[in-house]
């Protein structure tokens, strides 16, 4: 399976501050890859940079085959934190609509196509029947169901997702999840960031952070006792020397089916020597 | 019926309901963009900021809105000069160039012999002392404002929404909001000869902020906002003959007095409830 995002040396700054040092690591196409690790560990800013909203300040990071500039236009991004000022007069629909504007542009009219699309994603995110109210009525499940609804109306080969299930009431968290594991299916390449480690074990790919990008690969070559201790610290693990824990074969509450995760076999681990 | 159109009459009275509604239309649509990204304390400081320029025009007897214009982008530079330098809040320097702006153009104003009649005049405009050739120039400034300004609405919805978000959807938030920097310093300039600089603001700030306790939609609340400024400056006329009240004061007072009366119908209406509707 090609890689959809291929990232050598990469170096990336907030400000003054270098918030991801030297790493390699590959996100492949088609399928779900986590990103985990401690806060401040670079989860968020490694998005940020595939997603071309913070440039990479060193080395090279390829973006489905182009710059990540090249790429923006292809890539949907579930932010994290989106708010929206509690007097902006924005219904759901037209909220979801705004999924459509990079291909829309400025001015040009949206076709009954469009509609459609926003209609079908708005379904797939089980918001249709809320359609029509004010964001601010909504709860916050809602809420991010919309945004999510808003990512997948764009048109797009890879889906980004900040914590997509953080905080999230089981219903929406099982929708979500639910358009995390159709997207893949639709040739989508999925990324997102976590702090549950039962998520990032059931991906089909994991990167774990802390600061530097500490393994690239499959869950069962990234997610170690080792590694884990490396990226969370000596001490945080209750079972350091065994890794049958780690991966238990059954599927579990909004995580991932993990039974679909063994194509991958490039991954690759480095240790920087922190 | 007499006492709704004795107001205007006369050609002057006619003129300045007109230039009162081409400003309405203008600071509507503007006025929406700025109440939408917080921004109404910076509108406040920028109706402040050309009053210098005004002030400088005056003197020299060159024409107010080019001097209005060099003010208004002399503002905007410094305010991003204090923004980019310092680790001050942006609110900080908007105040410290409102302040500074304002004082400015009392000291080169105070000059003339005509001093006091000459701020007022710029401060709360001449409603009544617009003319034909005023009104031609402030309606084309209006058609530019209006078709940029809804031009420009998805990117300012997305710059509305969230920045990141707008960056990533292509729209230019930096240039949008540049752009909007730019829409209200033209519907400043192009209002303040009708209502004033001062009480532009109210034009501004106070149709848009009732708008938006009624409508559910961005085009809504441009298009209500629109409906209130207008009634506003009729309103304000009418009552400015009647009530013999300066009528760009009275123009500007009307959309502040209606925002809490809506206030108040809204606050009384029953809510919908915020929970999830049941569905099959």
């Amino acid at each position: 399976m090609p890689d959809a995002v291929v990232g050598r040396h990469v170096v990336i700054s907030r400000g003054d501050r270098v918030a991801l040092k030297d790493s390699d690591f590959t996100i492949p196409q088609g399928a779900i890859t986590a990103i985990i690790g401690p806060n401040g560990s670079g989860k968020s800013t490694l998005l940020h940079a595939i997603a071309n909203l913070l440039p990479i300040s060193g080395g090279a990071l390829s973006v489905l085959g182009a710059t990540p500039e090249l790429s923006q236009s292809q890539i949907a991004y579930v932010l994290q934190y989106t708010t929206v000022p509690a007097g902006t007069p924005l219904t759901v629909r037209e909220a979801v609509a705004m999924g459509r504007y990079p291909t829309l542009g400025f001015l040009r009219r949206p076709s009954a196509d469009d509609k459609k699309r926003v209609q079908q994603a708005m379904e797939r995110l089980d918001i249709a029947h809320l359609a029509d109210r004010h964001l601010t009525e909504l709860s916050g499940g809602q809420r991010q169901r919309v945004y999510v609804a808003q990512g997948i109306t764009q048109d797009h080969a890879m889906l980004l997702l900040d914590e997509p299930l953080t905080g999230l009431d089981i219903n929406s968290a099982k929708t979500i999840d639910g358009i995390i594991h159709d997207e893949p299916t639709r040739g989508c390449s999925v990324v997102l960031t976590t702090h549950d480690l039962e998520e990032a074990k059931a991906a089909d790919h994991v990167i774990l952070t802390s600061g530097y990008v500490v393994a690239s690969g499959p869950p069962a070559q990234v997610l170690t006792p080792d590694n884990l201790a490396t990226a969370y610290g000596l001490g945080s693990l209750h079972a350091k020397d065994d890794d049958a824990p780690l991966f238990p074969t059954e599927h579990h509450d909004h995580g991932f089916d993990i039974s679909h995760n063994a194509h991958d076999q490039h991954g690759h681990g480095h240790d920087h020597g922190h | 019926m007499e006492w709704f159109t004795e107001p205007f009459a006369l050609a002057f009275q006619q003129r300045a309901l007109l230039g009162g509604a081409l400003a309405a239309l203008m600071t509507s649509v503007v006025g929406t963009w700025l109440v939408l990204r917080g921004m109404s304390f910076f509108g406040d400081a920028f109706v402040h900021g050309v009053v210098p320029g005004i002030a400088a025009a005056v003197v020299l007897d060159i024409n107010p809105l080019l001097g209005a214009a060099v003010a208004a982008a002399v503002m905007v530079f410094a305010i991003e000069v204090v923004n980019r330098q310092t680790v001050l809040s942006e609110d900080t320097s908007i105040g410290l160039l409102f302040v500074g702006m304002l004082a400015l153009g009392v000291v080169i104003i105070s000059r003339l012999d005509t001093y006091s009649g000459s701020l007022t005049s710029i401060l709360f405009g001449d409603a009544l002392g617009v003319t034909t050739s005023d009104l031609y120039g402030q309606a084309i400034l209006a058609i530019i404002v209006i078709a940029v300004a809804l031009a420009l609405y998805r990117p300012l919805l997305a710059l509305s929404f969230n920045a990141e978000k707008a960056e990533l959807w292509g729209m230019k938030p930096k240039r949008a909001h540049a752009a909007l920097l730019v829409l209200i310093a033209a519907a400043v300039i192009g209002s303040y000869q009708s209502v004033g600089t001062l009480l532009v603001f109210g034009l501004l700030v106070g149709p848009p902020a009732t708008a938006s306790l009624i409508a559910r939609t961005v085009p809504r609340m441009m298009i209500y906002s629109a409906i209130i400024a207008l009634f506003s400056v009729w309103l304000g006329l009418t009552l400015s003959y009647h009530l013999s009240t300066a009528g760009s004061a009275t123009m500007a007072l009307v959309p502040i007095v209606l925002f809490f009366i809506v206030l108040a119908i809204t606050r009384l209406a029953p809510k919908r409830a915020p929970q999830e509707v049941a569905h099959a």
